[in-house]
């Protein structure tokens, strides 16, 4: 089986290399490119852990073939926070302790960031329905409906 | 050595229609065709499909719309996703029950993802956005070598995830038919979660023609191995003035079609369903009753 040429634009790097054709884009992305916040947990496109952005839509990296979304960029949870400074949702988490164990994290503030992006003033029913596909078993939902109701406002 | 989750494949990518199916065609069934990958990929990791060839869809160019209106009818092309259909004008004002029956299922990501022709061609008798393309009359317009045909989508479903499909068929568009004047519609389902599948769902569609009905269409989904249309229970619609006495006739007779034989599995069990598709029925008709009056 021939590997195939692949170039990735991620969080704004463009990065070239041969894949296996049969790869998923959270294998690339967590083990030949090292983005280890790229989680994967059940691994057929329920729990949204997985979740990363590609041309701006929030999609399921353990379901989607790497080769698919050649040439495409793909944003990560890397690729929010500049250095140090993290995004105002990323704020926004942490001061609403919207995170516990934060396995689902990377995927949650992903799906957060295409809403808000979609429709920058989401009522708490739209956060409700945009999240949905974003399960977390720690924290409960309240919390990280408040953090991203605050980081909609502008604030933490 | 990296672990992949899926087997070794070839990945081709089509630049046409008629490539797709001559691809598809030449490999005799081994090839799969990929779009959004939503049912594909799940079911190549659990192994109940193993594809030696990969065509992709996704590079053909002019798949991806959503186009017309309620006097035209609509036409969705292979490539649109549930999110095009769900914010789409059309789809939203002209046909709103099949909005209904889209904007309820799954989640944003795999919305953004799955395509329309994928949800339907998965083959799942508990499809809601299939059982309301049905009651619309939809069509589905199919291109193999040999040629291209229009099959009804009521015809299309053979068995639990079989379909009239054969190596080389490509769906390219679906063909909603225009609503005449005085059609109405609905769509219910039942879910055990808003994620779920439906455990029992049911489209209608009712033509009222000088205060009777002239034109009735019934699917229900989830209750046999495809999609049923309810046609003794259609038939009892037809010529007549819909009554609280006849909607209480017709949900009877679409718990007691012949077709609706349900079984019991994870979601449910075989008596509730058969309990369930009467009460559906019933309200779903309800529904069309007091949108034809008001």
């Amino acid at each position: 089986m021939q590997k195939i040429p692949a170039l990735f634009i991620v969080n704004g790097d463009k990065y070239e290399l041969l894949i296996d054709p049969h790869a998923l884009l959270v294998e690339v992305l967590r083990d030949e490119l090292g983005f280890h916040g790229v989680h994967e947990s059940c691994g057929e496109g329920d729990c949204g852990a997985c979740t990363v952005l590609v041309d701006g839509l929030a999609v399921l990296s353990c379901i989607t073939l790497a080769a698919s979304v050649r040439g495409k960029s793909i944003v990560t949870i890397e690729g929010l926070a500049k250095g140090a400074d993290l995004n105002t949702l990323q704020r926004a988490f942490v001061t609403h302790h919207a995170v516990q164990c934060g396995y689902c994290t990377p995927g949650m503030i992903l799906s957060a960031k295409h809403l808000i992006d979609e429709n920058p003033h989401p009522t708490r029913e739209g956060i409700k329905k945009g999240l949905a596909g974003n399960l977390c078993r720690c924290t409960g939902y309240n919390k990280i409906i408040e953090a991203v109701l605050a980081a909609a406002k502008g604030g933490e | 050595m990296l672990y992949r989750a899926l087997h070794p494949i070839s990945y081709l990518e089509a630049k046409t229609v008629s490539e797709a199916s001559e691809i598809c065609f030449s490999y005799n069934g081994t090839a799969s065709l990929l779009a959004g990958g939503c049912s594909l990929i799940p079911l190549m990791k659990n192994g109940a499909l193993k594809p030696q060839v990969l065509v992709n869809l996704a590079t053909i160019d002019g798949l991806k719309y959503i186009e017309g209106s309620r006097s035209e009818g609509l036409r969705i092309g292979a490539l649109a996703t549930l999110r095009d259909a769900e914010k789409s004008l059309a789809v939203q004002t002209d046909f709103p029950s099949l909005f209904d029956s889209i904007t309820q299922i799954a989640s944003v990501q795999v919305k953004n993802m799955g395509t329309i022709v994928g949800n339907i061609t998965e083959g799942t008798p508990a499809s809601d956005v299939a059982a309301m393309l049905i009651a619309l009359g939809a069509k589905l317009k199919i291109i193999s070598p040999g040629g291209t045909q229009m099959v009804p989508l009521d015809s299309f479903y053979v068995h639990v995830r079989k379909t009239i499909l054969r190596p080389g068929d490509i769906i390219e568009e679906i063909i909603i038919p225009p609503r005449s004047e005085g059609t109405y519609t609905a769509f219910l389902n039942l879910c055990k979660t808003k994620e779920d599948p439906a455990k029992v769902n049911v489209g209608m569609l009712v033509r009222i023609a000088e205060g009777v009905c002239a034109e009735a269409r019934i699917a229900v989904g989830a209750v046999a191995p495809v999609i049923v249309r309810a046609r003794k229970a259609e038939g009892m619609l037809q010529g007549k003035k819909i009554t609280p006495a006849l909607i209480e006739d017709v949900a009877a007779a679409v718990r007691d079609d012949e077709g609706v034989r349900p079984i019991t599995d994870i979601r449910s069990t075989a008596e509730y369903r058969h309990e369930m598709v009467e009460v559906l029925a019933r309200r779903a008709l309800t529904k069309i009753q007091q949108k034809a009056v008001h």
